[in-house]
């Protein structure tokens, strides 16, 4: 299979996931959105790898998966703290920092 | 077409259609649904890219932690859900913008020559975990990207329990 | 038998790392087994004795002495450019842990000196990286503590959503990066960076590829120096976050992603020397005119300094555009005389929000009358911000806007020099709000010791760069010498 296929679902993934992060305004919708958006970049190293026959774009995945687990831990930790105080978490809300 | 080419065809199919969903969806479960579904859809392709292990990573670690942890964080802020389908107010300048990614992405990948031509079978020694492995702990290889990981998580772990303790006090 | 096999050198390349790791077990350690009283008390000069420690073992033991030296199978370098921006992160964690330990909430916090630590790890490791697996775990492994120290006053909402927002941005930055990673990735076929620009044009990779590729990771990086459009982030997070924390935010974080920029542009896209330039130029300009503005309009201190700081990133970035070795002499010196200042301003109104609970403007009116020292330093630093000699900030911008002359940039000069007035029109209103006499004003009855100390520093330094110009000049020299060669 040509490595077309890959790259056009790559690409396809990181559009929507950006589309996603831009359009919607709920914080964990956002985090759902980057997460296709590591996705595409994933899919992306583990097909060029397979394509270059070099294992580096693999090993590059293995650490992607590692620290999407760690941003999305801090993230949702911090989006758990704001609501316990404010009871939502919407990103147009968030009015104490506008200006 | 061989059975591989039908099984990337209706995984990606399946992929694309989910993380559609999962943009469009009003509520915020069915997105994490929809994003499951395309986080399997992904596990698939990469078995048809002869990168089973990380096939079973994506399932362990996106599907097994990232998405329950998700899914745990809109279930404890339950009542905003409501507030989850609000578009930002400039839907099209973010339409624009994707749209040009898009545009731009699909039409280098379609003038790059190179990703045209089929490629061949890896050979059943490329997806060799053992090789994974050896390049993690190697001097010459991975060495300090692992360790540095390990700090990372480390940073990570400390700054999760700090904001999870220190509101504690004042809950009730 | 690793050990017997791994040489000298290797360490050598790791030691202020390894340095910090022990430090930041170091402070783990004492969180545990020490009373609240004595953390208030000890933390902060641990740390801060810590990262003056670290700096001299590197000084010592890990000066680039011969040519760079790619190590660790090429995911590190050993050279200057690692080693001075070491030095000022190092200088960066000291200061910064200084200040913050007088600050109430801040200083018997062990974890807040410890992510604080785990963070200048990353930083150190993005100024040496040579591979881009390193280099994006080193970004993330700074980014993932900031994020938590821009959110540290959790109670305070206004810190909490400012950490939110940071990870937010942040994330999608990095995914960006990431992707931009991924393309160069695919079209050479490796991941050290030192290989890739041979290999981009030996595979005769296409140019729209690779100028996407180049926009793609120039949003991540954009991102970590704040600079316009990608900049949305600063001026809430800087605001939000604990006052000692956004001064380390708006100087350490920038250096580091300054770093990796001078690293990636020289490095990787050698071939498209032209075309970056230009990019470069356009976002200087767009960061100069925007930070300036909005800075005209600012109420509050710390957004003022936020916005003023998007645009030091535009004069920076002139220096980068230049493309240049002077240029990146300039944006060095640049950073170094920036590190100074900007730690000093924001050390001050650490200062001025814990004696009077607010960063409005107007919390500093009559703070000549409070504590003169203290309307000195601040005098000294916005100064050097403006560019005015004998302050550091003026030969900084000297070299950078000399650098876009030399480089046939005279159109950027002229942006640059336009906009430094603009801007110096808005540190003297902030002088003279600092200096008018305003009745009834009490006077700031102790500046505690550390805070002393650490603006005591800054100002030397502010002075000193600006004066005795030759070492920072050789450093910053040194650091773009060894970043052309391959």
């Amino acid at each position: 299979m040509p490595l077309m296929y890959y790259l056009g679902l790559s690409a396809f993934m990181f559009t929507i996931g950006i589309l996603g992060v831009l359009l919607r305004r709920n914080p964990l919708v956002v985090f759902m959105a980057l997460e296709l958006m590591f996705n595409a970049a994933n899919l992306a190293f583990v097909a060029f790898a397979a394509f270059h026959k070099v294992l580096d774009g693999e090993i590059f995945v293995f650490f992607v998966i590692t620290t999407a687990a760690a941003e999305v831990a801090i993230g949702l930790a911090l989006i758990i703290a704001i609501f316990r105080t404010k009871h939502s978490v919407d990103i147009d809300q968030m009015s104490e920092l506008k200006g | 077409m061989s059975a591989l080419q039908w099984v990337f065809i209706i995984a990606s199919l399946i992929t694309v259609g989910a993380a559609v969903m999962m943009v469009a969806s009003h509520r915020m479960m069915h997105a994490a649904l929809w994003l499951a579904v395309a986080l399997l859809g992904v596990a698939v392709i990469f078995v048809t890219l002869e990168a089973s292990f990380f096939a079973v990573v994506q399932l362990l670690v996106y599907i097994g932690a990232i998405l329950i942890l998700i899914v745990f964080a809109i279930m404890l802020t339950q009542r905003s859900t409501e507030a989850g389908s609000r578009l930002n107010s400039l839907a099209w300048g973010a339409a624009g913008v994707a749209g040009v990614i898009w545009t731009a992405l699909t039409y280098v990948f379609i003038r790059w020559v190179v990703s045209g031509t089929p490629m061949q079978e890896l050979g059943a020694s490329f997806d060799d975990v053992v090789l994974l492995g050896k390049a993690l702990v190697d001097a010459e290889g991975f060495a300090v990207p692992f360790e540095v990981a390990s700090v990372l998580l480390l940073a990570a772990l400390i700054g999760a329990v700090y904001i999870a303790f220190e509101r504690k006090g004042e809950g009730s | 038998m690793v050990a017997s096999t791994l040489p000298v050198e290797y360490i050598r390349a790791l030691l202020p790392e390894i340095g910090l790791l022990v430090l930041a077990g170091l402070v783990l350690g004492l969180d545990l087994f020490s009373s609240e009283v004595s953390r208030q008390r000890w933390l902060g000069w641990v740390v801060a004795a810590g990262s003056l420690g670290i700096a001299g073992l590197s000084l010592a033991f890990a000066y680039p002495v011969a040519s760079p030296r790619l190590l660790w199978g090429g995911a590190l370098r050993l050279d200057e450019v690692g080693f001075v921006f070491r030095m000022l992160f190092l200088a960066g964690v000291g200061l910064t842990a200084l200040f913050a330990m007088q600050v109430k909430d801040l200083a018997g916090k062990g974890e807040f000196f410890a992510l604080l630590l785990f963070s200048a790890l990353g930083f150190s490791l993005m100024a040496s990286a040579a591979d881009m697996v390193m280099l994006f775990l080193a970004i993330e492994t700074a980014s993932i503590p900031l994020y938590v120290l821009a959110g540290f006053y959790l109670r305070d909402i206004r810190s909490a959503e400012a950490g939110l927002k940071y990870v937010l941005f942040g994330a999608v930055a990095s995914a960006t990066l990431l992707y931009g990673l991924s393309l160069l990735y695919g079209m050479g076929g490796t991941t050290r960076l030192y290989d890739l620009e041979a290999a981009l044009r030996q595979a005769q990779a296409p140019l729209e590829m690779v100028a996407v590729a180049l926009f793609l990771v120039l949003v991540g990086f954009g991102f970590k120096v704040a600079a316009v459009p990608f900049h949305f982030w600063a001026p809430d997070v800087y605001e939000g976050a604990p006052t000692p924390v956004t001064g380390y935010l708006s100087t350490a974080s920038k250096a580091a992603g300054f770093a990796v920029l001078l690293r990636f542009l020289i490095g990787v896209f050698a071939e498209q020397t032209a075309f970056w330039t230009l990019l470069i130029g356009i976002l200087a300009t767009a960061s100069m005119l925007v930070g300036n503005y909005l800075a005209l309009v600012q109420s509050n201190a710390k957004r003022l300094l936020a916005y003023s700081s998007i645009a030091q990133a535009g004069y920076i970035l002139i220096g980068v555009a230049a493309g240049t070795p002077l240029g990146a002499t300039g944006a060095v010196y640049y950073l170094i005389a920036y590190l100074v200042t900007n730690l000093a301003a924001f050390g001050i109104l650490t200062v001025v929000e814990q004696v009077l609970g607010s960063s409005d403007l107007k919390a500093l009116e009559g703070l000549q009358q409070r504590s003169a020292p203290l309307a000195l330093a601040m005098l000294a630093a916005l100064l050097s911000l403006g560019g005015i000699p004998p302050f550091a900030g003026f030969i900084a911008k000297l070299l950078v806007f000399g650098s876009a002359v030399e480089a046939g940039q005279i159109w950027l000069a002229f942006v640059g020099v336009f906009n430094s007035i603009i801007a110096l029109y808005y540190y003297l209103v902030v002088l003279r709000t600092i200096y008018r006499f305003t009745p009834g004003v009490e006077p700031i009855s102790e500046i505690k010791p550390a805070w002393r100390l650490a603006l005591g520093i800054c100002v030397v330094g502010i002075v000193l760069i600006g004066v005795w110009i030759a070492p920072w000049y050789s450093w910053a020299g040194s650091v773009a010498r060894v970043l052309w060669v391959y």
